[in-house]
């Protein structure tokens, strides 16, 4: 097995690496970008922890292969702040205490990201069913779901 | 989860992606959306000497209206199924909705699901509802096969290892047509159904009878199976509850379920019946929505 060199986009910066075939994209962010905020968890898609937006929709990138992202554009959670000052889904989730032991904060983020992209004032059958892909053991979703949708408003007024 | 080690190859048109597999045999495996051959990989059911990845072939892209039929690609997401589209019928944008979650929709695609060919899986319900037929491409050129017979058994189809399926087809949507999608699982994602069924109806012009009906059933046999007793009592009767009962009951004696960790046969039989019931439905008041299916 030779090594491959790749090169994407991530947080809008162009980067190179040097990936394994068989390295997923959660490895590449991870161990060789120090990417640090995505996490590893099931491995299998199960769990939503690990979840990316490539170009422009979210994946699990457990099930990415890092040979996958040659040429596409990643977001990933340390993407989403501008300097010290937080994305209003990220202070949400602040201040709804949205977030416990925050394993799964990232990835329940980027999902809820995307759905608000597409979907700017989501219903909360459209909260529930955008995050459907991420587990969270602690929090109970429901001040998960309140922070998109305070989320969701602020960002409507701007 | 570690992935075994693998070479990597990516095709940039079919007839290299045909050759490579020529070569390489079973040895090589294509690789479309990976939710389920990566997870297979992790848990080491398999260790192919290389993975093949389809990302790069045009000829499996896209959806396109052609003449009567409509082709969709096989690279096509379950998220882009699920939203709809011109040569989208309704049915089987029903079926992509409820595959996995937005993650899993967003990589799965229509060829992987039908070459993964699990009992209950999202999307082959409803395309063998659907009278569909897959275009499977090999060395010696192109083959037509309706899914009506494509299953052989869990994983398992007929599709030989050096083709690719390349295409789905389908009958272009008329109106007077309707679609009705029934998924029944312990949680409402992330799920692999514990029964699902997938109702296809065809009216008269009078908008009463019933001309034509398909009914699919998943999880409750090795393959994603017609209901073809279901199917006789609807042709020809009147589209009522009196006949969808008929033809639930039908359905139900047509199952061939088992007992397993997830449910006892008995009562998959019985949710057989309810989900057909309520397919049929959902199928009708579609069918008689005057709306175009697929619109
Ligand atoms: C968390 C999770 C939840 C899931 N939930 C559901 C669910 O609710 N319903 C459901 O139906 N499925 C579900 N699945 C299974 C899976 O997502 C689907 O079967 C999906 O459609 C597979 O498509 P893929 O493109 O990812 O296939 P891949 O994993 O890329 O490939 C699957 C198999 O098909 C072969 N293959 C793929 N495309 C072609 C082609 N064009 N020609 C020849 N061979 C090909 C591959 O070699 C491999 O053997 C789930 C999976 C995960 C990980
Ligand atoms: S680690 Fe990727 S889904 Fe769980
Ligand atoms: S905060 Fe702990 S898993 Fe969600």
């Amino acid at each position: 097995m030779s090594k491959l060199a790749i090169s994407l986009t991530v947080n809008g910066v162009q980067r190179q690496a040097l990936v394994e075939p068989n390295q997923t994209l959660t490895s590449l962010l991870r161990d060789e970008l120090n990417l640090t905020g995505t996490k590893h968890g099931c491995g299998v898609g199960d769990c939503g922890c690990c979840t990316v937006i490539l170009d422009g929709e979210t994946v699990n990138s457990c099930l990415v292969l890092a040979v996958q992202a040659q040429g596409r554009e990643v977001m990933t959670i340390e993407g989403l702040a501008q300097g010290i000052r937080l994305h209003p889904l990220q202070q949400a989730f602040v201040d709804h205490g949205a977030i416990q032991c925050g394993f799964c904060t990232p990835g329940m983020i980027l999902s809820a990201k995307a759905l608000l992209d597409r979907t700017p004032q989501p219903t909360r059958a459209e909260i529930t069913k955008g995050l459907s892909g991420n587990l969270c053991r602690c929090t109970g979703y429901e001040k998960i779901v309140e922070a998109v949708q305070d989320a969701a408003g602020k960002m409507e007024r701007g | 989860m570690l992935l075994p080690p693998f070479e990597y190859y990516r095709p940039s048109n079919l007839e290299q992606a045909l050759a490579l597999l020529r070569e390489m045999g079973d040895q090589a495996h294509p690789l479309a959306g990976g939710t389920d051959l990566l997870v297979n990989l992790k848990l080491k059911k398999l260790a192919p000497k290389a993975l093949l990845d389809l990302g790069g072939l045009e000829e499996l892209k896209g959806s396109r209206a052609d003449g009567g039929q409509v082709s969709l690609g096989a690279l096509n997401s379950a998220s882009r199924l699920a939203s709809g589209g011109p040569h989208v019928p309704r049915l089987l944008a029903m079926g992509a909705g409820a595959l996995g979650s937005p993650q899993v929709r967003n990589r799965a695609t229509l060829g992987g699901n039908l070459v993964t060919a699990r009992p209950a899986a999202d999307l082959c319900l409803p395309l063998l509802a659907l009278g569909a037929r897959a275009v499977l491409t090999g060395p010696q050129g192109s083959r037509e096969v309706s899914l009506d017979g494509y299953f052989q058994g869990p994983g398992y189809t007929v599709k030989e290892p050096g083709e690719i399926l390349t295409r789905v087809l389908l009958e272009a949507p008329k109106p007077g047509q309707g679609g009705g999608y029934q998924k029944l699982g312990l949680r409402q994602a992330l799920e692999i159904a514990l029964v699902n069924v997938a109702a296809h109806l065809e009216l008269e012009p009078d908008g009463k009878t019933i001309a034509m009906a398909r009914v699919a059933l998943g999880a409750v046999a090795p393959v994603p199976m017609l209901a073809p007793s279901a199917a006789q009592v609807l042709q020809g009767a009147k589209a009522d509850e009196k006949s969808f009962t008929a033809a639930a009951q039908a359905a139900a004696a047509d199952a061939k379920p088992i007992d397993d960790h997830r449910g006892s046969a008995a009562y998959r039989r019985d949710m057989a019946r309810t989900l057909t019931l309520r397919a049929l439905r959902q199928a009708l008041a579609q069918a008689q929505g005057g709306k175009e299916v697929g619109a």
